[in-house]
């Protein structure tokens, strides 16, 4: 007899689950995946390309429904689970369905965040995080004129980006001095956000929206300074939640999302979660990096417990990159130094290259890098062995190419 | 490279001449076409036959016109040849009438052509009244001069380089002939591969010339004349002597025996006074006794010296002992530093001499102005050139004139002679380069011609006359030195004295007065009388010949003193007793004894070699040599800046640790200057005391401290530019195919380095800029794209890549996205270049991508295996499809 293995969500750790899974052929499990969307396994972070129109719908689904039926595993879509009965082992479902569980998976990810600004239940105000709410932005860009993109981090830089290159005038409205705040430095910062208004794109950057006004539909939006701007559209996109409030209910803990080991287990033995919704030693996550850590440590875990990954989960430094065509950028660890004498910095105005390393107690503690990312990942690796430096540091700014000699 | 306009419009054209550079003075033939000159060794040419040394064989890479100065120059401003000459001459007039004709001077050069020798000489000496006309042939000859006449009655070298190849022993004396005179030094090791000729050198300093030889005495510096008192001694004690030579020929050989014998009795005493060892010492005594055929060359290391006069006569008196002079290969050679220090000599362009080498004796004063018809004669010695420049200093000598050389580096306490200059109320130079440190203090500058342009004939160190001819027209409105020198004398009223037309009629001249009432005295060595009505077309087809010249010996004379007959009074050669002396200022316990010489590759200051790239890359920057031992106890490493001092004045440069040091002394180059140095004047650290008969100096042995230099800062500059200055303590410039490079250093770090760059280069507005935080500093300037300016900083324990590859790339094109990795300062591993990321999370370049491709791989999914790209976000997946289609 096959034990049930009921996974809620079908994201993106979900899709990365089953292929680990399925490196065990002789499992012996029966997986049901329930998922409230209805486009299968689908490479969220294509969602960019997709409003940009560098990618259609179809490219970036992973897993059809068909995956499904020939790999042998249950999927219910456009149906969410409601609640989880801990005791019973059992889940059931938006459309009253019941699955009992051996072993439950949450998976649930997370939703855009919103904004403590007046009036965002207006009409075409919109996040930007699935299938659905892309479709719809795309349902109306050919009549919009003008957008309001609301937060200056990768994703509202990507949907501003998408958006401006149907030949909306978008302005993206940011809290910070400059964009991309917690990836970048000043320097590459105003560099980028000059790249991106030769782009066409505007900015209204250390303010804050205030209010969403019009009637029924969106026409313009109050800022905290005073100014007003019209637009046709808004996307909001200044952050996320953790979809954990399910978990919370059933007593699982958890500060920002639900509590699990390194082995990704909750508190109940019988239940784990991985991806946005899960928490490790108070950390979060917002990129797929270490979610992929997450699905194989679960999958070794439950399907070949011997082999469990060494000690679990490990926090490593994530380099963050934007999807923007012509944009280089790598971003990693510390943005600013506290001392500045730790920073090796490298300007070409012209050619838009800004290059910055920072380096504490002889080790690599973070780098920028702007319009030219080569040796990223070298820093990435010298940062996580935390390798000590000779006195060459400023050629090590060069790249790789240009140290072994 | 910027041509010269060349004199005649054939295809190619051919001239022969003679290198402007050594004493060897060997023959050079210039081909030329529109586009091009090319120097090759002139294959007719006695003293060369056909072979160029580095120098001689870059002669066409320094003839461009960059750097030169091409019209006159009044108190900093461009002027016309009219009013700069009135001003000097109004001075000079004016200077004369209020304080007489020794209140002014000339300054000359080895390096002049005799022609313009004889017109400086001419016009001071017989003209305006004095002799205050000294050259800078004072600082290498003087003490062979004066060595030479005291022994054989006349400035005169017996021998000529065949000696050197048909001896079978040759002693090298202060002379590293390997670097200073090539081509000769090239002769000799080519016979000694034929010829078992034993070679000894003698120098404190193990030098390249010691690479051919077969004892090298490392003695302990300023010591030879006790050598020679000790080889004297013991020549007369092992029956060495040639009897029946001292018996016919000399005077004075048992005073001069008896006096050397007080000082170095025994072999071992003489050991241990040149502190070597005394097997050595025995050993080129005995090479010396019991050989017919010795020649000992002898240069600047026993001349440089505050007895250099003696230390050349105790040499010479142990040939006239054993009789190895005036026959072949057995002679005493003095080898002459300059192209044309012979020349200056011959024509008497010292304060010491009168004209063709007759003295301030009546007679001779006599015979000279009756020749010239002189109005003003001068009757007395003038000031020898460490004196002149004190008076000057002292403000007697109030105008003065400097021809052709660069006295603010080359002369001993360098320092002095630039503040007298700044103190003196005219100061007129003659030169073919705008920018030397000499010209920086002139109120006058006259554009002279330089080699190629100009014609004349030069003497070389074996008495060869050869004429440097012309094939280039002067650029600009640069005139010959004996032009300049002549309108000049116009000026002063001299009209008709001063009249000619070319250096044919002032060699003519110099000729007839070499052979003028000859015939009454034995002293008169100098004769070319021969040419005394030579004209221009057979002057133009001089070929090269030793001389004395007259109507008996038509042909030249290789050899002097066959006869056994000397210039002196009763036609004997003279012994001098010889009381060695050790170097006038020596050194304190924890001073070291700095000696000063040439490198392979550069010629006196810089002004010409220093253009051409290549001969900095031998050596680039001013360096010390020093002991390994010294080096070790001082923390010294191999190229650590070091500082040497003494009186206020100080010299940095490179440590160059060898063990070719004799322990406590230390050698450094003489050529850098204020031009190509901040603080590496070799001259400046050496004191002005001079050799009492001959007023020459000692180069060769200045006490000095020597220190580590601490520096905070170090850096490297190339720019497309030259820059007069750079805003450090140290600097040393190298002059690049395209602009220059520079390296520097300084006890702090005090400049902003980024607002220097942006100040000192206005023009460019593109900079890449990087900063180290911790003090290091990088910046490219480029205009359209070109590289014009590169700047490395760091602290000193970083590592500031060397010049070469980075200069390479100055003036060109550099592409915009790779432009930054110039700053790294040397090429990347470019087989480690991924190109274009495609694969963001895995930084995967389109290099590798298509490298797989090439190697077969055919999906996405097997891309992904073999290089991990599109597996993580997986948003390049549409990329790599397109690459596979496209290359498939
Ligand atoms: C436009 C965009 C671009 C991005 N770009 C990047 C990038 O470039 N690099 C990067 O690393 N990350 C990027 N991200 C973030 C990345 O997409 C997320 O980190 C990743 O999708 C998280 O995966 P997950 O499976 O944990 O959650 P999700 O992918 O959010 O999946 C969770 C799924 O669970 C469903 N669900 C929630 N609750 C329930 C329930 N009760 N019952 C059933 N189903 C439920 C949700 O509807 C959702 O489908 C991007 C995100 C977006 C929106
Ligand atoms: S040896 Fe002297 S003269 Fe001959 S080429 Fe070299 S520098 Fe010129």
């Amino acid at each position: 007899m096959k034990k049930n293995l009921v996974v809620i969500g079908n994201g993106m750790v979900t899709g990365r689950f089953l292929d680990e899974l399925s490196k065990f052929p002789g499992h012996n499990y029966q997986i049901t995946v329930i998922s409230a969307e209805s486009s299968g396994t689908y490479n969220r972070i294509m969602l960019s390309s997709v409003l940009a129109g560098d990618a259609q719908f179809p490219e970036i689904i992973q897993k059809s429904p068909e995956w499904f039926t020939e790999n042998q595993v249950t999927l219910r879509q456009g149906e969410a689970v409601v609640h989880v009965n801990r005791a019973s082992k059992e889940v059931v479902t938006s459309k009253g369905n019941h699955f009992s569980y051996d072993h439950l998976v949450f998976a649930t990810g997370s939703r855009a965040a919103t904004i403590p600004a007046a009036n965002q239940d207006l009409n075409n105000i919109y996040p930007f995080r699935s299938v659905g709410d892309t479709q719809k932005i795309l349902d109306h860009a050919d009549s919009c004129a003008s957008a309001i993109v609301v937060g200056g981090g990768f994703l509202g830089l990507e949907a501003a980006w998408g958006l401006a290159q149907r030949g909306i005038k978008v302005t993206v409205i940011h809290r910070s001095e400059y964009i991309l705040n917690r990836q970048l430095d000043k320097t590459a910062s105003q560099l980028l956000q000059k790249k991106l208004e030769l782009a066409g794109l505007h900015f209204a950057l250390g303010t804050e929206v205030e209010a969403f006004q019009g009637d029924n539909i969106v026409q313009s939006v109050k800022l905290n300074n005073g100014s007003q701007l019209n637009c046709d559209i808004a996307i909001i996109a200044t952050g996320i939640t953790h979809n954990a409030e399910l978990g919370w209910q059933i007593g699982l803990g958890g500060t920002r999302a639900i509590q699990v080991d390194p082995l990704m287990q909750t508190c109940d033995p019988n239940i784990s979660a991985i991806g946005e919704c899960a928490e490790i030693d108070g950390q979060t996550f917002g990129l797929v990096e270490p979610l992929w850590q997450h699905a194989k440590i679960l999958a070794n875990k439950l399907c070949a417990p011997d082999i469990r990954e060494v000690n679990g989960f490990l926090d490593k430094p994530i380099a963050t990159k934007l999807k923007i065509s012509g944009v280089q950028l790598f971003s990693v660890g510390k943005v600013n130094a506290n001392d500045p004498s730790n920073e090796i910095t490298l300007l070409d105005e012209k050619a838009g290259i800004y290059r910055k390393l920072i380096i504490e107690d002889q080790k690599i503690v973070g780098a920028v890098l702007y319009g030219d990312v080569r040796s990223g990942n070298w820093y990435v690796d010298l940062m996580c062995s935390k390798t000590e430096l000779s006195n060459a540091n400023t050629m090590l700014l060069f790249g790789q190419e240009y140290l072994a000699a | 490279m910027n041509l010269i306009p060349v004199v005649e419009n054939q295809e190619i054209f051919t001239t022969d001449t003679t290198c402007p550079y050594c004493g060897v003075g060997c023959g050079v033939t210039v081909s030329q076409s529109d586009t091009h000159v090319k120097v090759s060794g002139d294959q007719e040419h006695p003293a060369n036959a056909g072979r160029l040394c580095v120098k001689g064989s870059a002669l066409h890479e320094t003839i461009d016109l960059e750097g030169r100065l091409l019209q006159p120059i009044v108190d900093g401003k461009s002027s016309t040849w009219n009013s700069a000459l009135s001003k000097v001459a109004d001075h000079f007039r004016k200077t004369i009438e209020q304080h007489g004709p020794d209140s002014v001077a000339f300054y000359l050069s080895g390096q002049l052509l005799t022609e313009d020798y004889y017109i400086a000489n001419k016009l001071m000496k017989g003209f305006i009244g004095s002799a205050n006309i000294d050259t800078n042939s004072r600082l290498c000859m003087a003490s062979a001069v004066v060595a030479h006449k005291r022994a054989f009655g006349a400035d005169a070298v017996p021998g000529c380089y065949e000696d050197l190849e048909m001896a079978d022993v040759l002693f090298f004396v202060g002379s590293n002939a390997a670097y200073a005179h090539p081509i000769v030094f090239q002769r000799i090791a080519k016979a000694k591969k034929q010829r078992d000729i034993k070679i000894v050198v003698l120098d404190p300093r193990r030098t390249a010339t010691c690479d051919i030889a077969d004892l090298h005495l490392p003695l302990k510096a300023g010591t030879d004349a006790f050598f020679y008192n000790g080889l004297l001694v013991y020549l007369a004690d092992n029956n060495k002597l040639d009897g029946k030579f001292l018996q016919d020929h000399c005077d004075g050989f048992d005073e001069a025996l008896k006096v050397a014998r007080e000082q170095t009795p025994t072999v071992g005493v003489a050991a241990s006074l040149c502190d070597v060892s005394e097997m050595d010492l025995l050993a080129a005594y005995s090479y010396f006794a019991e050989n017919d055929r010795v020649v000992s060359v002898f240069s600047q290391g026993i001349n440089q010296s505050s007895s250099g006069v003696d230390k050349g006569n105790a040499l010479i008196n142990c040939h006239l002992a054993t009789g190895k002079i005036g026959r072949e290969g057995a002679t005493p050679f003095s080898i002459t530093g300059q192209p044309n220090a012979m020349g200056g000599r011959e024509v008497g362009g010292l304060a010491n001499q009168l004209a063709a080498h007759m003295s301030f004796e009546p007679e001779d004063i006599e015979v000279v102005q009756s020749f010239w018809n002189a109005t003003r004669m001068a009757t007395k010695e003038g000031l020898k050139a460490v004196d002149l420049f004190d008076a000057v200093l002292e403000g007697k000598v109030k105008a003065i004139w400097i021809m052709g050389t660069n006295p603010v580096v080359s002369m001993p306490n360098a320092n002095k002679i630039k503040a007298a200059l700044e103190a003196c109320d005219m100061v007129a130079v003659s030169d073919c380069m705008a920018d030397t440190d000499t010209t920086r203090l002139a109120d006058v500058v006259f554009p002279a011609t330089t080699w190629g342009e100009k014609e004349g004939t030069v003497t070389n160190s074996e008495r060869t006359i050869s004429l440097q001819k012309s094939f280039a027209k002067s650029p600009g409105e640069a005139k010959h030195d004996w032009q300049i020198i002549a309108d000049f004398a116009k000026k002063l009223g001299f009209v008709e004295e001063f009249d000619y037309q070319d250096g044919s009629q002032i060699f003519a001249e110099h000729a007839a007065l070499s052979g003028f009432k000859s015939e009454y005295s034995h002293k008169r060595a100098f004769n070319i009388s021969q040419y005394a009505n030579i004209n221009k077309s057979d002057y133009q087809r001089l070929k090269p010949t030793q001389w004395p010249i007259t109507t008996s010996k038509n042909k030249g004379t290789k050899r002097l003193f066959e006869d056994g007959k000397f210039y002196t009074e009763n036609g004997r050669a003279k012994f001098i007793p010889i009381t060695a002396r050790l170097p006038k200022v020596l050194p304190h316990p924890n001073q070291f004894v700095m000696n000063t010489g040439r490198i392979r590759d550069q010629w006196h200051t810089m002004t010409r070699t220093g253009k051409a790239s290549r001969l900095l890359s031998h050596t680039s920057e001013p360096y010390v040599q020093i002991h390994p031992d010294d080096a070790d106890r001082l923390g010294i490493q191999e190229l650590d800046l070091v500082e040497c001092t003494n009186q206020d004045n100080r010299y940095l440069g490179k440590a160059k640790i060898s063990s070719d040091q004799r322990l406590g002394e230390l050698f450094i180059p003489m050529h850098w200057n204020s031009v190509f140095a901040s603080n590496s004047r070799a001259g400046a650290l050496v004191y002005d005391v001079v050799d009492p008969l001959c007023g020459q100096p000692e180069f060769k042995h200045s006490p000095v401290n020597i220190s580590k230099y601490i520096s905070q800062e170090q850096g490297l500059l190339l720019t497309t530019q030259a820059l007069e200055k750079l805003p450090t303590d140290y600097w040393s410039k190298i002059t690049l195919d395209l602009g220059n490079a520079y390296y520097f250093s300084d006890k702090e770090s005090q400049v902003g380095w980024s607002e220097w760059a942006t100040d000192t280069f206005s023009e460019i507005d593109d900079w890449v800029v990087l900063n180290g935080g911790d003090g290091g500093f990088r910046t490219l300037g480029f205009v359209e794209n070109k590289l014009r300016v590169a700047l490395l900083v760091g602290k000193p324990q970083q590592e500031i890549a060397q010049h070469h590859w980075l200069a390479s790339q100055l003036g060109k094109h550099i592409d915009l996205e790779q432009r930054f990795t110039l700053l790294a300062g040397a090429p990347g591993d470019s087989s480690k270049d991924p190109g274009a990321i495609v694969c963001s999370c895995f930084q995967i370049g389109v290099n590798q991508i298509k490298e797989e491709i090439n190697n077969g791989v055919s999906t996405v999914d097997a891309l992904g295996e073999k290089l991990k790209c599109g597996t993580n976000c997986g948003s390049c997946i549409p990329e790599l499809s397109d690459l596979l289609v496209n290359s498939q």
